[in-house]
């Protein structure tokens, strides 16, 4: 089967997992659903198509409730099944709400925000030091750089001419209890990069065709900088009635707003 | 045995050039033989601990065997969190030496003590946690660490006190380390770190006391202390810990409800550091020095306890 990452076909797949497990954190994987799809469609390279290839690319989740996105993708690359998607949340199964380092193809165990980078930095350091071409992609949300952990590893990556690192933020504005605004806000992303030695891109992080250019872009930069992508994006992104609510962080599928989400998405 | 961590760690990163090591921006003086051996493999994460450990475990799974350095108060205590999930949850291998435990760094104050990193780790599944009393211990700890498969954790405290073993201990992996044993002697101190030298020092000055250290906290040899501790009228614990979830709790767990004896269990009571002062001074506050452990020592070992019911007392 071709892989194509459709972003329509992986929202349907994690509605289907939302609603089976009667899980939360939709919203929160709607808005990565596109950088996820140009990642995995054109950039991670899997030599032999094996997760754990030593010369792989790391996706690293640092914003680990949005797994949720990732199984769609890993699910499209055969390394989830479909009763991994159908049975989410059931009793012994493998699949938790945060990203988790023992599923094949997650890198890094996160949901503890402000994590994942650190350990993307040291892969990206140990691939720099190793002289390998591996790229390290690290996906961290605009609420999870309130953690002072990231910035840590901002520090690192510069200092240690981490070149081979793109830190993806997903900005979508709000974290769990309202707009980054409103909770503490973050002012300038791009700009806060800058100043800490990254090379940066501001985009439209549901533009498919944006980030691809930019990554192709910053990927092929070998000046000693770690790079940056601020992807605007929108919280619940697909999905009318989720868009920009950030009820989504938090609430479950009924039969009738599953309907609904599943309608929807058919439409487009 | 300060110089024995550097000998140790230069011999290790010259045989595996994988072997990394991260500091915290602290380690003055105590790497320049490894600077000047291994420069490529000395890496100063700057004064951000938790990227620090998140690094460590990255490298970890790249194939690297980082020894992350620091000052126990900041390694584990600050990144307890990055050392559960980052490494021991993925059951990775990396080492951490937490430098200064206990109230090594006396004159500044309780945020570079640390009494509780014991406590703190041993919760936390896949990490070995060794607490070496000299040098040869040092050596014999960091051995096993890097012979291991799993995380390591490894406590070095006070660091001149001397050697309590006159070479390093010939031993299959064996945790409890004897010191001094007597025939029949029907009381026992158990020590770790810094106290095993104490221990020894009490235990010449009297003929019915058999002293142990203990290099390695957890895993714990069970067996062997339980054997150690039967059929014994007193037993002390010592260590330059919380009496909280160290070595006392320990034994205390193995023995409790089941061998019957006075145990007692001697570290840093409950508190923290009021005042300043030198090393001496502040164990004594926290009756932890030679002339409060012996009264206390005496007190205990030559009062008749009730051997009918069991005493375990904190």
């Amino acid at each position: 089967m071709t892989q194509v990452f459709d972003a329509k076909s992986l929202r349907k797949t994690v509605l289907d997992m939302a609603f089976s497990g009667a899980t939360v954190h939709i919203g929160c994987a709607f808005s990565i659903i596109e950088i996820m799809a140009v990642l995995y469609r054109n950039h991670l390279r899997f030599p032999d198509d094996a997760h754990a290839h030593p010369n792989r690319d790391y996706l690293v989740l640092s914003k680990g409730h949005g797994v949720m996105a990732q199984y769609a993708c890993l699910h499209e690359k055969g390394w989830l099944s479909s009763a991994d998607i159908k049975n989410y949340f059931n009793n012994g199964t493998q699949l938790k709400g945060l990203a988790d380092a023992h599923v094949p193809g997650v890198e890094v165990t996160s949901g503890s925000l402000g994590h994942g980078l650190s350990v993307g930095v040291g892969m990206a350091y140990g691939a720099q030091r190793r002289k390998t071409n591996q790229m390290c992609y690290a996906i961290v949300g605009d609420g999870e750089i309130n953690e002072g952990s990231i910035w840590e590893a901002a520090l690192f990556a510069s200092h240690f001419k981490l070149d081979n690192l793109i830190v993806v933020v997903d900005e979508n504005g709000f974290q769990a209890m309202g707009s980054t605004d409103e909770v503490l806000k973050l002012g300038n992303i791009m700009e806060k990069f800058t100043a800490f030695g990254f090379e940066s891109i501001q985009l439209d992080g549901h533009d498919e065709s944006q980030i691809d250019d930019a990554i192709h872009q910053l990927k092929s930069k070998k000046n000693g900088k770690p790079k940056a992508i601020i992807a605007k994006t929108i919280k619940g992104k697909g999905i009318s009635f989720m868009e920009n609510n950030n009820i989504w962080h938090y609430t479950r599928l009924s039969s009738e707003t599953y309907a609904a989400a599943m309608a929807e998405l058919e439409e487009k | 045995m300060r110089a024995a961590f550097s000998e140790v760690l230069v011999a290790a990163a010259k045989a595996n050039p994988n072997v990394l090591l991260l500091t915290g921006d602290h380690g003055y003086a105590l790497f320049d033989a490894f600077r000047k051996e291994c420069p490529e493999q000395y890496v100063n994460c700057g004064i951000a601990e938790q990227n620090m450990v998140g690094v460590a475990a990255g490298l970890a799974k790249g194939g690297f065997l980082p020894i992350v350095y620091g000052l126990s108060a900041f390694v584990p205590m600050r990144v307890l969190e990055q050392i559960k999930i980052d490494v021991c949850y993925e059951s990775l291998k990396v080492i951490f030496i937490g430098d200064g435990a206990g109230v090594v760094y006396s004159h500044l104050g309780s945020s570079h003590q640390c009494v509780e990193d014991i406590a703190a780790l041993r919760a936390i599944p896949n990490l070995a946690i060794y607490s070496p009393a000299d040098r040869h211990e040092l050596t014999y700890t960091m051995q096993t660490a890097m012979a291991s498969s799993q995380a390591s954790y490894l406590r070095m405290g006070k660091a001149d006190l001397g050697d309590v073993h006159s070479t390093m201990p010939d031993s299959d992996m064996q945790t409890i380390l004897p010191i001094l044993v007597r025939d029949n002697a029907k009381n026992l101190i158990l020590a770790t770190g810094s106290m095993v030298s104490t221990a020894l020092k009490l235990a010449s000055q009297r003929h019915d006391v058999d002293v142990y250290s203990v290099p390695c906290i957890k895993p714990m040899a069970k067996n062997h202390i339980y054997e150690l501790c039967k059929n014994r009228d007193n037993i002390l614990s010592l260590e330059e810990h919380s009496i909280y979830g160290g070595l006392g709790s320990c034994i205390s767990e193995i023995i409790a409800g089941d061998i019957i004896c006075n145990f007692k269990k001697i570290g840093i009571n409950d508190k923290f550091s009021k005042y300043c002062g030198d090393y001496h001074y502040l164990m004594d506050y926290h009756e932890l020095s030679y002339q409060k452990i012996e009264t206390l020592l005496n007190n205990e070992f030559n009062a008749q306890h009730d051997s009918t019911i069991d005493i375990v007392r904190a």
